[in-house]
């Protein structure tokens, strides 16, 4: 009786164990990075390291938040009509029109590089202007805003927007008064997740940025080939990976991972 | 507090007819119900009057204002759902007031609206509660204020009781009575219940497959079915077809003859001029409108049958019994007395009825 | 009824194509809420994707010159031929990657599902790969320098530093954990799916763990291990940053980083569209079976 007892604890210790050994796996290079973003020519140098991330590479990481931005912005402009139309009216050729949607997160990401920047430069002339990255990153993430809001839609009885008309609301105000805040989490989903996806994104951005842009992930990539290793790149590796989590953490503690169903995160 | 009229009113579902070829006209303030089975098409035909479902074909009129294809928001009804429905990210106050606010309405005239309403429901002081909040019986309660607060010229109900459980429908169905009472308003009503309908309406509908039955007050529905479908769905009832045989008297004295199995039945009280001998027609005789009689009892009764007791249902207040008489089963409800005599009862009774209902048998 | 009747007098004809006209409406509002979607992905997606086809059969950079381009199937000989290994080499890292997921993946998944209560602390850690294949790369090589992290552990296994950092397993080591994720989500789901009890009932009728799981739990689970090493797989081939900062000179041979090298580095357009092709016919393959396999249309 003993034996199997142990058996089972050891099994269950063993089961623990290789989890916690796997996500080590996970983080540990972001700790390796972490640690090296530390070190200097004497001991500690976090501190300069750091101040050197939001100095010589704050340019960077400003156009990472300003291309992030305005990629959400579009994404939500496209997607808000796009899913509403998709769930709440019925046309033919539904599955196959959101399949075609979605089909960007397909798509490796050196073929769309390649085929965004040869399209700019031969038909679209759009390689001088910074709309042509947001727009190539909006056409990446554009998926990941439509899949949670049209999940956040189909939950959403239809019974409020028929009350909300009932009682004298035109289908415009039903939207904005009623559905609207009602699929905030499914909104805040998208957002998060078109933003970690843009934010870090590096591949699609070496093909397209025009010159004069260079975003953090970017800058990390090009640093890493030609300087090699240095403590400053690890820095700022180090940053835009705190930011991201942080970002993924504060949506968790406010929403919980319920929307986030059927996405890469869960 | 419009008048409703509702003319040749179609609907189909792809190939399935949902509503078909559906005319009634609702006076002002009155109170009428659809009641029918699920899948009728009553809650298709409230839609419509609403304004969410356009119809194939027909008209829809609230006064002289034609709103057949007009949407919702156009109308100034107030619809209550099955479910309360109330906006989860509003308070109570806001919900009610939110018919007012969708047309700009002036802060203090909408807060006075609420209390007003608030009070009318009797939950004054619960305007800064959130729906979760509330029990299901409260929510639904402010459903009401809700709809009642934009003083619609329509009141629609699509079956709002049937989430709540038994206690809490009952006092709600006759809240929702004397609020329409009190405000005048006119009122259509959808349920499957007949006891929730006979409570409440002015004048029933009865809905089948789409189409109307009958249309009646609750007395016309029940004492005089015009078809065998309102004849069984309303109430009890025993039913047997047969043939007319013959026609005798005449006027409010006639009587018909009709041959039922091996019955023979005596039928008057109806004005029954339009049989004539030959006709197939469905008897119904009510359970409660048949008496057990005693060995030495025997007349008053047109009719009189004997058979054989099956067997007996004791429901406290009434009993049913089964009897077989000649192969067609009867049942008879007793009440008083007389059901505790029953209870052991074997072998042979004889049954006696007067009132017969007879109503033409569809064409096959 | 009471009171007059208004006598409706109205064609059936006219009722019709009133309701037809409605019918219209509605579908025109909802192809203009759908429209901006429709033109960003046609636009920016669909036309590109289009466009490099075309190319593909174009010669080099012949599609500047002033005579206009040149057609030929040379490219696709090529892929053939020359860059052959490069084909190889992309399916190869990919597939062995996809292995390393799925050995290691399933009994993690197995673990989150049934045993583990602290699932959503364990999803606040899975994130981190998410940020993106390029720190993990970039984390690892710094790990596996000499005086880094693994030093101690590889002078174990007697093993010198340059040859494991750049090579073949830290590159398949460093995909793997970026697409592990994937491969767990899929077979997690597909567990929830399976009833514990039936485990039991199995263990009750005297299979051993192994037997068990090779019996019962797999033949359930089959379509999200495909649908999730399809998945994988399909991220994988795609590979960029890890087989460039981890790998060799073999590893380097990549279709994305080639891709790169011949299209904006040396405009060998042809060439480099041709991969892309290449590339996107592979990764749409892999998704289709994968999405055939795994559960549920989103939209009806």
């Amino acid at each position: 009786m003993s034996r199997t007892l142990s058996r089972r604890r050891l099994g269950g210790l063993l089961s623990h164990a290789y989890v916690w050994f796997c996500l080590l796996m996970f983080v540990l290079p972001f700790i390796a990075l972490l640690n090296y973003s530390f070190t200097g020519p004497q001991g500690n140098y976090a501190l300069e390291n750091f101040k050197y991330v939001f100095g010589s590479f704050g340019s960077n990481l400003v156009w990472s938040f300003k291309i992030s931005g305005l990629t959400l912005v579009l994404n939500l402009l496209v997607s808000l009509p796009a899913a509403y139309a998709l769930v709440r009216y019925p046309f033919p050729g539904k599955r196959f029109l959101f399949s075609g949607l979605t089909l960007p997160l397909y798509v490796p990401g050196a073929v769309l590089g390649i085929a965004l920047v040869l399209t700019y430069n031969f038909t679209y002339r759009l390689t001088t202007s910074m709309w042509g990255l947001v727009l190539a990153m909006t056409v990446g993430t554009f998926p990941l805003m439509l899949t949670p809001l049209v999940v956040a839609l189909k939950d959403l009885p239809i019974v409020f927007e028929e009350a909300a008309q009932c009682l004298g609301a035109t289908r415009w105000q039903a939207y904005w008064r009623v559905v609207f805040p009602l699929i905030g989490p499914g909104i805040s989903a998208g957002l998060l997740l078109s933003f970690i996806i843009v934010f870090n994104e590096y591949l699609v951005t070496l093909f397209v940025h025009p010159t004069f842009i260079t975003t953090a992930p970017l800058r990390v990539f090009g640093l890493v080939r030609t300087a090699g290793l240095l403590p400053t790149t690890a820095a700022l590796a180090v940053t835009m990976q705190l930011i991201s989590f942080v970002a993924v953490i504060a949506f968790f503690r406010i929403f919980g991972t319920r929307y986030l169903k059927g996405t890469y995160l869960i | 507090m419009a008048r409703v009229r509702l003319l040749s009113v179609t609907k189909h579902f792809g190939q399935a007819l949902a509503v078909d070829d559906f005319s009634l006209d609702v006076a002002e303030g009155e109170l009428v119900t659809l009641l029918g089975p699920s899948g009728c098409g009553k809650t298709t035909t409230l839609r419509m009057i609403a304004g969410l479902v356009e119809p194939g074909a027909g008209r829809i009129y609230f006064d002289d204002q034609e709103v057949t294809y007009l949407p919702p928001h156009a109308r100034n009804i107030g619809f209550v759902f099955q479910t309360p429905a109330l906006f989860p990210h509003l308070s109570v106050a806001h919900n009610i007031a939110f018919g007012l606010s969708v047309k700009g309405g002036k802060k203090e005239a909408m807060q006075r609206r609420v209390d007003e309403m608030l009070a009318l429901i009797e939950l004054s002081g619960y305007g800064e509660r959130l729906p979760a909040q509330l029990s299901g019986g409260q929510q639904q309660r402010v459903a009401l204020a809700r709809v009642l607060a934009t003083d619609p010229r329509v009141l629609l109900f699509d079956e709002p009781l049937s989430a709540l459980d038994r206690n809490l429908r009952d006092t709600l169905k006759y809240s929702i009575l004397d609020l329409q009472r009190k405000t005048r308003k006119t009122a259509i009503y959808v349920t499957h219940d007949q006891s929730e309908a006979f409570a409440i309406s002015d004048r029933i509908v009865v809905m089948n497959a789409g189409h109307i039955e009958q249309i009646g007050t609750q007395t016309d529905i029940y004492l005089r079915p015009a078809t065998p479908f309102v004849a069984e769905f309303i109430g009890a009832n025993n039913s047997l077809a047969g043939e007319v045989i013959r026609v005798d008297g005449q006027g409010d004295e006639a009587f018909v003859v009709v041959s039922a199995g091996r019955l023979s039945l005596r039928c008057k009280g109806h004005p029954y001029g339009q049989f004539k001998a030959g006709d197939p027609v469905l008897a119904y005789v009510r359970p409660e409108n048949i008496a057990v009689l005693g060995d030495s009892l025997g007349g008053g009764y047109d009719n009189v049958v004997e058979g054989v007791i099956d067997r007996m249902i004791f429901e406290g207040a009434t009993a049913q019994l089964r009897v077989d008489v000649g192969g067609l089963e009867f049942r008879a409800d007793v009440s008083g007395g007389q059901r505790l005599t029953l209870i052991e009862r074997q072998g042979r009774v004889r049954l006696g009825f007067n009132d017969v209902t007879l109503i033409p048998a569809p064409d096959r | 009824m009471s009171g007059e009747q208004i006598v409706v007098a109205q064609p059936a004809t006219l009722a019709v194509r009133d309701v037809r006209r409605r019918e219209r409406t509605a579908r025109m509002t909802s192809l203009t809420l759908v429209l901006p979607a429709i033109l960003l992905t046609l636009l920016f997606l669909y036309y590109p994707l289009v466009f490099i086809v075309r190319m593909s059969f174009t010669l080099a950079d012949s599609f500047l010159s002033p005579a206009g381009p040149t057609f030929t199937l040379e490219n696709y000989v090529v892929m053939t031929g020359r860059y052959l290994p490069n084909v190889l080499v992309t399916i190869k890292l990919a597939g062995l990657a996809t292995l390393f997921d799925l050995v290691f993946g399933f009994p993690f998944a197995y673990i989150l599902v049934r045993r583990v209560r602290y699932r959503d602390l364990v999803r606040g850690f899975m994130v981190f790969p998410m940020f993106g294949a390029l720190y993990i790369a970039f984390g690892m090589r710094f790990i596996l320098l000499p005086g880094g992290l693994a030093t101690p552990l590889l002078k174990l296994l007697g093993a010198e530093n340059a040859q494991v950092l750049y090579g073949l397993p830290s590159v398949v080591f460093a995909m793997s954990i970026f697409t592990f994720p994937f491969m767990v989500m899929n077979i997690g789901t597909a567990l929830s799916n399976v009833d514990p009890t039936l485990e039991e009932a199995a263990a009750c009728l005297g299979a051993r763990p192994w037997q068990t799981i090779w019996r019962v739990l797999l033949p359930l689970t089959r379509a999200g291990i495909v649908a999730g090493s399809l998945m994988v797989f399909g991220w994988n081939i795609g590979a960029f940053a890890e087989p460039l900062l981890l790998g060799s000179i073999a590893e380097q041979r990549t279709l994305a980083w080639t891709l790169y090298q011949r299209g904006v580095v040396q405009t060998d357009y042809g060439l480099s569209t041709t991969m892309g092709v290449v590339l996107l016919s592979l990764a749409f393959t892999v998704t289709y079976f994968s999405l055939r396999y795994s559960r549920g249309a989103l939209v009806e």
